[in-house]
C-alpha cells in the first residue's frame, strides 16, 4: 500500500508540474483528492485491514492526503496570483511619479551640516549684520585704519561710511560685547568682498566664523576641534595641518590645511601637487580683541576660524566654476 | 618675493640631508607660504651650447635658413628664422624635449623633432624669450635669437651649465610677510633656516668706509615724524657699465632685471637686506644738500619712468633747494636719474614712515618694490649695514671709484627697544601642553633673542628687525616659540569646558524651519543672489532709486544700489531661467537695506550709533504657463499655509502696485506683513514673446518672527460624527466667494467646514451667472446630529443666499 500512495503522489506531481489553468487544477483536484479519487478508495480499505494495521494505514494515508493538499493549496496560490498580475492594467516598470520637488542651495545644505557638527560639540549659532560699519570690520579686529592687512580684503565701501562686511568676523566683538565670556558660537553668512568675477573667485561668498571663549584655551584645542568637525562634515577622518599665517585679530594666527581629498595627500592638479588644501585661517584670540569684547584676557583665552563656506560646497560637490552657485540656474540647482 | 638657496649660501651651510624641496616645507610649515619651488637647471633641461657652422637659405621659404650647428660631439641641422644669425655665433639650442615657449608666448611645451616646410630640423635656435631668459639677456628684438657670450662657453655644453644657471628658488606669497618687514631680504630668510634647521648664521658683515672726505654732503629732515633715519654717502669717479654675471644672476634668481652696475647694486641690497637705496647723479644735487619735506598738494613730480605725477598733500620727498629729486621711498626722479655719463653719486639709504609711503603710494596708485618694502616698517638699523656693503661693491666694480664724503647719519628712530616679559607658564598654557625650558631657550636664541629667564619667566629683548611693529606682546612671543618648535608637534585636544545652559535663536530656528519647508515639501527652489539689485528691475517695479543704499566703489553700474526688496533680482533669475524651463517655484530669504529707516545693530562701541535697517526679507515667486488664476490662488495658499503654520492672524488688503495686478497686502496687527500678487504681463516675457504668469510674493521675515508662534495646543477629537453636504447654487458671476463664505459661516456654529469644489460658468448657465458649488460639513460637540437639523440649516442657507445673492439652487 505504501507503495501505491507513493505512485499516487509522484503521478500527481508529473500531471501537475506545467498547470496554470485554473479550471484544470480544479478538475486534478477532485481527481486526486475527490470522493471517486484513489486516494478516497484507499481510505474506505483501511477499514477493512486487521486492527494491528489500521492505525499506521490510516496515518499513512492522511499524511499522503495532507501532503497533495498542500501542493494543490500553493499551486492554487500561484495560479491566483499569476491570473491577478495578468489582469493589471499599467505597466509597473515604469519609472515612478514624483511630487514637484524643491531643492536647498548646496551652500545651506553644506552650512546646515556644519551647524550640525558645531551644535553637537555645544556651540550656539547666530547672526548679524551685512551692511557693517568700519568699526566692526576692522577697527575692533586689532586693524586700524592703514594697517596694510585692509589691502587684502578689497572691500565695498558704502555710502554713510559704512561698508558691506568682507567677513564674518564682523561678528567677533559684538558676541563678544552681548554674552561675555564664556562663548562658543559659530556665525555663518554672506560676506562680499570687491573684486572681479571669474571660475575662482566672487564678490559675494559664504563664509562661517567660530569663536570659542573659555579659561584656558589653547593651540591644540583648536587642532582639535577643527578636526571633529571636519571629520563629521566629510564623513572620514580628516588630517589637518596648522602652519603660520597672519591676521591682525589672531595671535598665534595660522592656515588650516586639510590633507587633499582627492589625491590623499599623493599630489594632484586640486592640491597643485602639494597634497594639502588650504581650508581656513583660525588662531588664538588676539588680547586687543578680547578687550574691544570687553573680556579680560588675563583671565580668558580663545580660538576664532573662518571657514571659507562657499570653498568647502565646491570641494564637496566638486564645484570648478563658483559663479554657478549665485547663477540661480535651475539647471544646477536642481541637482542638489 | 624670491628666496636663492645658492644666495643664503653667502651666510650659512645647508642642510645636507634636506632637499630644496624640504626646505621649502620647512618655511612653509614654520613662517611664510610657499607658492612654489623653482629649480634653474630643470627648466633648462635638453638646452645646449650650439655653434652656428654654416647657414644655408631653406629652399622653401624666404625667412627661414638651415644651420648646420656645432653640439661639440656631433653637428645638427636646425631650421631657423632668426634675424640675427650670423655664421660662428654661440646659440642657446633647444634639444627634442626641452619646454619651451613659441615667440615667448603661451604655456611652456615640450619641443619635438620635426619638419619645417620639408626640411628636417633636430631642434631649436631659441630666443630668450622662449626659454625663460629674458630677465638675464633683455635687450632683444623680436625675432632674434639669444646670442651667447663669453670665454668658458663651449659648444655641447649644457645651458644652465654654461650660464651658472643652478640655483633652487623659493617663490615665496608676499601676502605671508606683510607682518614680517625682516623677510624682505635674503638674509633675513636665511635667518629663520638657521633657526628652524639649528644652522650657524654667519653676521652680516660690513667693512668701514673710508673717504676721501672732498666733498661735504649736507641734509636737512624738515620732517621727522615721518623720515626715521637719512644717511647718504658721496662716491666719485664711477663708471656705468653692465654688472657682471654673477650679479647679474643673482638679480634674475630673484626676479629683477639688470640694469646696470650702480642700479644693479641698490636692487641687490633690496633684495639682500630688504632695505631699498637711492642713488643720485651728485651733479645734479643743487649744493650737495639735501632737504626732506612734504609735498604742497598739487605739486608736480616727474618720476624716473618718465611720468608726471600731482602729488597728494602730505607725501615725503627728497629735494634739494630747487626742486623735487624723488619721491620718498617710492619712485626717484627724472631730474637726477643715475645716466650712462654719470661720474659722481650720492647713495641714499634711509627709513621712512610706513602710514605715509602707504598713504602716498595708494594715493598715486603707485606700487613699487621699495615702497612695497617701506610700508611693512623697516629696521632704521638697515640703513647703515646696506649703504655700507653696498659702498663695498660698488667700489669692487668700479676700481676707479673712491668714497668722496663721510657717512651722512640723520638718526630720529622713533622705535624704543621693546622688551617683553613672558612666564613660561603662558607659553605651556597657549599650545596646551609642556615645552621643555631647555627647547624654548634654544629656539629663542636661534632667533637671536636676548634673553634672561628667571623665576619661571623670560625677559626678552626683541631684536631691532621684529621691533618696528611685528612683535609687541607676550602672546607674539608664544607664536614664534611654537612655530619654530612645530604646530604639528602639539597634541589635538578637544576642550574641557563646563555644559551651559540651551538657548533657541526663534529668529534663526524659524529660518531654518521656513527654508526646509518651502523646498522639500512645496517645490520652491532655493536661490542665493547677490546683494546688488537689478536696476531695470528697480525701474520696472519703479521702486525709487534713492531709497536704496548706493555702493561708493562699485565694480560695475549694473552693481550700484543694495536690494530694498529681494524681488528684482528674483524677476531677473526667473526670466533667465525661462530658457530652460516653463514652470517653476524659487524663492530666497536674505537680508534687504534700507537706507531710510535706523536698523537694530549698532555701529560702534558705545552702542549709541545704529547701522541702516537691514531686515530679512522672505520672498518667492511662481511661474506657470497655464493662467494667472492658478499661480495667484496657489501663492495665497501657501501663503495662507505658512502663515497658518506660525499661528499668525491676518487680514488682506487690495493693493495698488505699479507692476502688479490681484495685489494684496497681508497685515497683521497694523502692520504690513508682505504682499502678493501677479505681475505684470508685459514685465516678463519669454524670448519668444510667449506669454507667462508670475505670481509674486514677499514677506517681512522679521515681522513674522516678531509675531509668530511655534506653539500648539491639540483639539479633543470630535466625541460625535460629523456630516457632510453638498450644495451648488446660480449667482451673479460678480459674486465673491469670501462673501458667500461669511454669510453662509454667519448662519449656524453646526457648520464646522466649507470648501467650494466646483465654480463654472457657460453651457447650461444663463449668461452673467456663474454655478459655485461647495461641501458643507456639520458637527455639533453635545450630540449626534439628525437629518432634519441638517435639512433645516440647509434650508437657512439657501434661503439667506437667495434673499443677499438672489442665488437659485442647481
Amino acid at each position: 500500500m505504501e507503495e501505491d500512495l507513493k505512485k499516487i503522489k509522484d503521478k500527481l506531481v508529473q500531471e501537475i508540474k506545467d498547470v496554470s489553468d485554473s479550471q484544470f487544477l480544479a478538475q486534478l483536484k477532485t481527481k486526486y483528492l475527490g470522493r471517486k479519487s484513489e486516494l478516497a478508495r484507499f481510505l474506505k480499505e483501511v477499514k477493512n485491514l486487521a486492527e494491528e494495521e489500521r492505525p499506521r494505514a490510516g496515518q499513512l494515508v492522511n499524511e499522503v492526503k495532507k501532503e497533495l493538499g498542500d501542493i494543490f493549496a500553493s499551486l492554487e496560490k500561484a495560479v491566483k496570483e499569476k491570473k491577478a498580475a495578468a489582469e493589471t492594467d499599467f505597466d509597473p516598470t515604469m519609472p515612478g511619479r514624483r511630487n514637484a520637488v524643491g531643492h536647498l542651495h548646496p551652500s545651506t545644505i553644506v552650512q546646515y551640516e556644519v551647524e550640525e557638527a558645531f551644535k553637537q560639540m555645544g556651540f550656539m549659532v547666530y547672526d548679524g549684520p551685512q551692511l557693517e560699519s568700519d568699526y566692526y570690520n576692522f577697527t575692533a579686529l586689532n586693524t586700524p585704519a592703514d594697517h596694510p592687512a585692509r589691502d587684502s580684503q578689497d572691500t565695498f565701501w558704502l555710502e554713510g561710511g559704512w561698508l558691506l562686511r568682507s567677513q564674518t568676523s564682523n561678528l567677533q566683538v559684538r558676541m563678544l560685547e552681548k554674552y561675555g565670556a564664556p562663548f562658543r558660537g559659530i556665525f555663518p553668512g554672506r560676506v562680499f568682498r570687491n573684486e572681479a568675477t571669474d571660475a575662482s573667485h566672487e564678490h559675494t561668498f559664504y563664509q562661517l566664523e567660530g569663536l570659542m571663549v573659555d579659561k584656558d584655551i589653547n593651540i591644540g584645542n583648536l587642532i582639535a576641534t577643527m578636526q571633529a568637525f571636519l571629520s563629521l562634515v566629510f564623513s572620514k577622518d580628516v588630517a589637518v595641518r596648522l602652519r603660520p599665517g597672519f591676521f591682525p585679530f589672531v595671535e598665534p594666527g595660522f592656515e588650516m590645511d586639510i590633507k587633499c581629498l582627492i589625491c590623499d595627500g599623493a599630489g594632484c592638479s586640486v592640491c597643485k601637487q602639494s597634497g594639502w588644501l588650504e581650508l581656513m585661517p583660525c588662531g588664538l584670540v588676539h588680547p586687543e580683541v578680547l578687550k574691544a569684547g570687553g573680556i579680560d584676557p588675563a583671565n580668558y583665552s580663545g580660538f576664532a576660524f573662518g571657514l571659507g563656506l562657499t570653498r568647502l560646497v565646491m570641494m564637496k560637490y566638486r564645484i570648478n566654476d563658483i559663479r554657478l552657485l549665485s547663477s540661480g540656474d535651475l539647471r544646477f540647482l536642481k541637482q542638489f | 618675493m624670491y628666496l636663492s638657496l645658492n644666495w643664503v649660501k653667502d651666510w650659512l651651510k645647508l642642510p645636507k640631508d634636506a632637499s630644496p624641496k624640504d626646505l621649502a616645507l620647512a618655511l612653509t610649515m614654520s613662517t611664510v607660504e610657499v607658492e612654489e619651488l623653482i629649480d634653474q637647471s630643470a627648466a633648462l633641461e635638453n638646452i645646449i651650447v650650439g655653434k652656428v657652422e654654416e647657414i644655408a637659405k631653406h629652399p622653401n621659404a624666404d625667412k627661414l635658413q638651415v644651420c648646420q650647428v656645432n653640439i661639440g660631439l656631433s653637428t645638427e641641422q636646425i631650421v631657423c628664422g632668426g634675424t640675427n644669425l650670423s655664421k660662428g655665433i654661440l646659440v642657446a639650442l633647444a634639444l627634442p624635449g626641452a619646454k619651451v615657449k613659441w615667440h615667448g608666448q603661451g604655456d611652456y611645451v615640450q619641443l619635438d623633432r620635426t619638419k619645417i616646410r620639408g626640411i628636417e630640423s633636430q631642434g631649436m635656435i631659441a630666443a630668450a624669450d622662449e626659454i625663460g631668459l629674458e630677465t638675464l639677456f633683455p635687450s632683444f628684438e623680436s625675432g632674434e635669437i639669444l646670442i651667447l657670450s663669453g670665454t668658458k662657453i663651449k659648444p655641447g655644453q649644457s645651458l644652465a651649465e654654461a650660464l651658472e644657471l643652478n640655483d633652487q628658488i623659493i617663490d615665496i606669497d608676499n601676502k605671508s610677510i606683510n607682518h614680517r618687514p625682516d623677510l624682505w631680504g635674503q638674509y633675513g630668510l636665511a635667518r629663520e633656516l638657521a633657526a628652524i634647521y639649528k644652522l650657524k648664521l654667519a653676521p652680516y658683515k660690513t667693512p668701514e668706509i673710508k673717504s676721501k672726505n672732498e666733498l661735504k654732503l649736507k641734509a636737512v629732515v624738515e620732517d621727522k615724524e615721518n623720515c626715521f633715519r637719512y644717511q647718504a654717502l658721496a662716491i666719485k669717479n664711477i663708471s656705468v657699465a653692465e654688472s657682471p654675471w654673477w650679479l647679474k644672476n643673482r638679480l634674475a634668481a630673484v626676479g629683477i632685471r639688470p640694469i646696470n652696475n650702480i642700479v644693479d647694486v641698490s636692487n641687490y641690497l633690496m633684495y639682500e637686506l630688504g632695505q631699498p637705496l637711492h642713488a643720485f647723479d651728485a651733479k645734479e644735487i643743487s649744493g650737495h644738500k639735501i632737504i626732506v619735506k612734504q609735498a604742497q598738494k598739487g605739486d608736480k613730480f616727474v618720476s624716473l619712468d618718465g611720468q608726471s605725477r600731482k602729488l597728494p598733500a602730505g607725501a615725503l620727498m627728497i629735494a634739494d633747494k630747487d626742486k623735487y629729486v624723488a619721491l620718498a621711498g617710492i619712485i626717484g626722479g627724472q631730474n637726477s636719474e643715475i645716466s650712462d655719463q654719470t661720474k659722481d653719486i650720492i647713495l641714499e639709504s634711509a627709513n621712512f614712515r610706513a602710514v605715509n609711503i602707504r598713504r602716498t603710494s595708494s594715493a598715486l596708485g603707485l606700487r613699487t618694490e621699495s615702497s612695497s618694502r617701506f610700508e611693512k616698517s623697516l629696521d632704521p638699523l638697515l640703513t647703515q649695514l646696506a649703504i655700507k656693503r653696498a659702498a663695498e661693491l660698488i667700489l669692487s666694480l668700479c676700481p676707479e671709484a673712491y668714497v668722496a664724503s663721510d657717512l651722512l647719519d640723520i638718526d630720529n628712530n622713533p622705535f624704543k627697544a621693546i622688551s617683553i616679559e613672558v612666564e613660561e607658564d603662558l607659553i605651556n598654557r597657549r599650545c596646551g601642553q609642556i615645552i621643555q625650558t631647555a627647547e624654548i631657550k634654544s629656539i629663542l636664541k636661534r632667533l637671536e633673542f636676548d634673553f634672561r629667564y628667571q623665576h619661571k619667566t623670560f625677559y626678552i629683548q626683541v631684536p631691532s628687525w621684529r621691533a618696528t611693529k611685528d612683535l609687541s606682546i607676550a602672546e607674539d612671543i608664544v607664536e614664534e616659540i611654537a612655530r619654530i618648535y612645530g604646530y604639528n608637534n602639539i597634541d589635538p585636544k578637544l576642550p574641557l569646558v563646563s555644559l551651559e545652559k540651551p538657548m533657541v535663536d526663534i529668529a534663526l530656528y524659524t529660518e531654518r524651519e521656513l527654508v526646509k519647508w518651502l523646498a522639500l515639501s512645496q517645490g520652491y527652489h532655493q536661490l542665493m543672489t547677490y546683494p546688488f539689485s537689478d536696476q531695470s528691475w528697480i525701474k520696472k517695479m519703479e521702486l525709487d532709486l534713492s531709497d536704496h543704499v548706493k555702493v561708493k566703489n562699485a565694480l560695475s553700474p549694473e552693481q550700484t544700489y543694495l536690494n530694498l526688496s529681494l524681488l528684482p533680482n528674483l524677476f531677473k533669475k526667473a526670466q533667465e531661467n525661462l530658457r530652460w524651463f516653463d514652470n517653476f517655484k524659487i524663492f530666497e530669504l536674505e537680508r534687504v537695506f534700507d537706507k531710510k529707516n535706523k536698523g537694530v545693530f549698532h555701529s560702534d562701541a558705545s552702542r549709541k550709533k545704529f547701522l541702516p535697517r537691514q531686515d530679512k526679507r522672505l520672498s518667492g515667486l511662481e511661474l506657470s504657463q497655464k493662467n494667472q488664476e492658478e499661480v495667484f490662488l496657489s501663492v495665497k495658499g501657501l501663503l495662507e499655509a505658512l502663515l497658518e503654520k506660525l499661528n499668525i492672524e491676518y487680514e488682506l488688503a487690495e493693493q495698488k502696485l505699479p507692476y502688479g495686478r490681484f495685489a494684496y497686502q497681508i497685515n497683521t496687527q497694523e502692520l504690513a506683513l508682505g504682499q502678493f500678487g501677479i505681475l505684470d504681463e508685459n514685465l516678463l516675457v519669454k524670448e519668444n514673446k510667449a506669454k507667462v504668469n508670475v505670481a509674486f510674493w514677499d514677506l517681512d521675515f522679521a515681522l513674522l518672527v516678531k509675531y509668530l508662534s511655534w506653539s500648539k495646543k491639540h483639539k479633543a477629537l470630535p466625541k460625535f460624527p460629523a456630516v457632510y453636504r453638498d450644495m451648488a447654487v446660480i449667482v451673479s458671476s460678480q459674486t465673491a466667494w469670501r462673501d458667500l463664505e461669511k454669510e453662509i459661516k454667519k448662519i449656524n456654529p453646526l457648520i464646522r467646514q466649507l470648501e467650494p469644489f466646483d465654480v463654472f460658468a457657460g453651457q447650461g448657465i444663463e449668461p452673467g451667472k456663474k454655478s459655485v458649488a461647495f461641501h458643507l460639513e456639520f458637527r455639533s460637540d453635545e450630540r449626534t446630529l439628525l437629518a432634519e437639523d441638517i435639512d433645516k440649516i440647509m434650508a437657512e442657507i439657501l434661503a439667506i443666499l437667495v434673499k443677499k445673492f438672489e442665488a437659485k439652487l442647481r
